[in-house]
């Protein structure tokens, strides 16, 4: 199999895995009795009218009525053609919605992935360089730390210290500043923080095991002995082969961290992002809105596994892509 | 089997040791079976003749009531002792070995000893202790040893020097907002997390050692299927799907605990598939095949004992994630507000954090130790059990 006909084959089979997972949510959704229905019934039962006939009007107002298959392709016609309804919650279209809750997670999520892409692997090689000296023991120590505390647990204790007790963060996170000013990155240095701590951890141990193969290799002595700076040897000759392993680990730890943690940390910090979106929509029971973000997280776990597959083989030549 | 004296080969009974049939039991599924058939009887009597309201132990005069929850747990208990401890029991020689090999890593036996305390805490503490109580008027005790401004407390249990109440003996980790002990909290939370961890890591070990050696074994499309299957559980976003089914049917302990290890055993099967792959190719395996080892045989004597042995790390180190999230549902509110998890307490805990820090404090740091120790754990174990990746991770 060619390069070309794998990575066609992988988009393929990511569009099928987002096809199950969907199927799968819409299952689950029409399976359970409808909370708008059941609203309905409720209200008509309050004001002395008849439950039974407000019930069937609220299924037929919402095409309840109509056999399993054709709301099941009405349902992903939807969802592939971005047509993901109204939130009654906030009054807005679920994608407006999303997309204005992304701006402030992308706020935070993206320095969180810069710092932990550029200092995992560069901690992590750095430690197994100096491997057993006490830079490698406080860099192990705080690599466990860092994977074993829970994010929000972390968070709450740093808002305590830093925003309730020595009042240099703000306590609730402040939607009106701009984008690239100073307050921004105080308000948001904490979150971040919190986050690279938890996802840099794995990172630092994979690397740092990985790249120890390396260290004692033949072609590392032949750099060696041909004179090449330490920096440039590490730099060409360790970090190289280490990126490959080490990018697997990556997408997993950022996507798991992205799909959970994140949640947390944003309603630790009061930021408005996707987590909190999607927190919010379940407590106000908005159907429409719970089903959009949930179905934007699985996009980007779906196409966040992609990619990493796709980056391995273009990354590790010896990878055939029969054996994927 | 225990070999004290080194056997010689030609002295080996063999009749003895061959089994005559697959039905031919090993005292550790007779134990098994004689443990875990009163458990059963006892699961469908609770299940169908004892009413919702009535204790399990009422015919004995023990108001003590088991949930589904914990008839699982019990019968993970009995597996691990049977299939974990005995054997090791049986085997003093390769539990020297492996103990020689973990001792040398200083972090793993002190996580042990702490995981140690966790396990024989959450099952001997619920027994000892009574369940804690709302007691309004002893709200916000400080800990031990520490002190706080004595309006805090509605009223101090110990004594109040200058104006500042000190924490007692008789709640060691303070109150919460509503007067509980947080120790004998943290104690029931234990119970809950070992709960957890075993129901979760025997349901992912199951499934995932079933399907991993299937689909090695099956080969050809049934392998390629169960294999793109195992695809979509990895890339399945768990933690969302399990808000939604949350928002949709409610959803208590036993629902997180079968959720999650539903869709957590898809590293486990691809792992087992390819480490059941390598050992078929093994010599011993083909010496076998020769001298008529049907299929089953091969599998059952020898790929699961090998595999099993290999993926003890991984499952070690999926536990911490469950845990995790079990403390972050609890946190968001969302979680099973019916059981007493360090979750919930770090949650109740919340809004008091300014004045009362214990309360979050307390069960966070025992979260956090509980997961760091894990780690460790599984860091050590791929070292005791895997010699080969020793080099890797010394």
């Amino acid at each position: 199999m060619g390069f070309g006909r794998y990575v066609t084959a992988r988009v393929l089979w990511a569009g099928v895995v987002s096809l199950v997972i969907t199927t799968i949510t819409f299952l689950l959704l029409s399976a359970a009795p409808n909370p708008d229905v059941q609203q309905a019934t409720t209200q008509a039962a309050l004001q002395g009218g008849d439950p039974a006939a407000a019930a069937e009007r609220a299924r037929e107002l919402r095409g309840l009525d109509e056999p399993l298959y054709v709301r099941y392709f009405d349902f992903i016609q939807g969802v592939y053609t971005l047509d993901w309804g109204w939130s009654s919650s906030r009054s807005q279209p679920v994608l407006e919605a999303v997309v204005g809750a992304l701006y402030y997670t992308a706020q935070y999520s993206i320095p969180w992935t810069i710092l932990t892409v550029i200092l995992g692997p560069l901690v992590g090689v750095y430690s197994a360089a100096n491997m057993y000296s006490w830079r490698d023991h406080a860099a192990t120590g705080f690599a466990f730390f860092g994977y074993a505390i829970p994010n929000f647990f972390f968070g709450i204790i740093l808002l305590l210290i830093f925003g309730v007790w020595l009042e240099v963060i703000p306590v609730v996170y402040n939607t009106d500043v701009a984008v690239f000013s100073v307050e921004n990155v105080v308000q948001l240095a904490i979150p971040v923080f919190v986050l690279v701590t938890g996802s840099i951890g794995a990172l630092m141990r994979v690397s740092r095991n990985e790249s120890a193969e390396f260290q004692n290799s033949d072609f590392m002595k032949t750099a060696k002995a041909k004179g090449v700076s330490p920096l440039r040897a590490y730099a060409y000759h360790v970090m190289r082969p280490t990126l490959v392993p080490v990018s697997t680990t990556l997408v997993g730890q950022l996507l798991a961290l992205f799909l959970g943690s994140s949640l947390l940390v944003e309603v630790v910090f009061g930021i408005p992002g996707l987590g909190r979106l999607t927190f919010e929509a379940l407590l106000s029971q908005d159907t429409n809105l719970v089903l959009g973000t949930t179905l934007f997280f699985t996009f980007v776990a779906v196409v966040g596994n992609l990619i990493e597959d796709l980056v391995f083989t273009v990354l590790d030549p010896r990878i055939s892509y029969d054996d994927r | 089997m225990a070999t004290e004296s080194p056997e010689q080969f030609d002295q080996v009974d063999w009749n003895d040791l061959s089994r005559s049939g697959r039905f031919d039991l090993s005292i550790n599924s007779i134990g098994m079976l004689v443990t875990a058939l009163p458990l059963a009887l006892l699961g469908v009597y609770d299940w169908r003749f004892v009413g919702d309201r009535t204790a399990t132990f009422e015919f004995v005069g023990l108001d003590r009531t088991l949930e589904t929850v914990d008839f699982l747990f019990i019968f993970t208990l009995l597996l691990a002792f049977w299939y974990l401890v005995l054997p090791l029991y049986q085997n003093p020689r390769r539990t020297r070995y492996y103990w020689k090999e973990f001792k040398r890593n200083r972090p793993a036996v002190v996580s042990l000893g702490w995981l140690g305390i966790v396990f024989v805490g959450g099952i001997v503490g619920p027994l000892v202790m009574n369940a804690p109580q709302q007691e309004l008027l002893i709200a916000y005790q400080p800990p031990v040893f520490t002190s706080v401004v004595d309006t805090t407390p509605a009223t101090c249990v110990g004594e109040v020097i200058n104006g500042r109440c000190h924490g007692t003996w008789q709640h060691p980790l303070g109150t919460t907002n509503a007067g509980r002990d947080v120790f004998t909290m943290i104690v029931y939370g234990m119970t809950i997390s070992m709960q957890i961890a075993f129901i979760t890591t025997t349901i992912v070990a199951t499934v995932g050692i079933t399907f991993g050696t299937l689909s090695a074994y099956a080969g050809g499309w049934v392998d390629e299927i169960m294999m793109r299957f195992t695809d979509i559980i990895l890339s399945f976003p768990t933690f969302l799907m399990f808000l939604l089914i949350l928002y949709i049917y409610g959803a208590g302990l036993g629902m997180f605990i079968v959720v999650f290890s539903l869709f957590a055993w898809g590293g486990t099967a691809r792992y087992v598939r390819s480490k059941s792959l390598s050992i078929s190719e093994e010599e011993f395996i083909k010496s076998s095949r020769i001298s008529g080892a049907s299929t089953y045989q091969v599998i059952r004597g020898h790929v699961v004992p090998n595999v099993a042995s290999s993926i003890i790390t991984q499952l070690t180190l999926l536990i911490p994630g469950f845990l995790l999230y079990e403390a972050q549902l609890a946190f968001l509110g969302i979680g099973d507000s019916t059981v007493p998890s360090w979750g919930q307490l770090i949650a109740a805990g919340r809004s008091d954090l300014s004045f009362a820090p214990w309360i979050v404090l307390a069960p966070g740091i025992v979260l956090f130790l509980t997961i760091l120790a894990f780690n460790f754990l599984g860091d050590a174990l791929l070292d005791a059990l895997n010699p080969e990746a020793e080099a890797e991770n010394a």
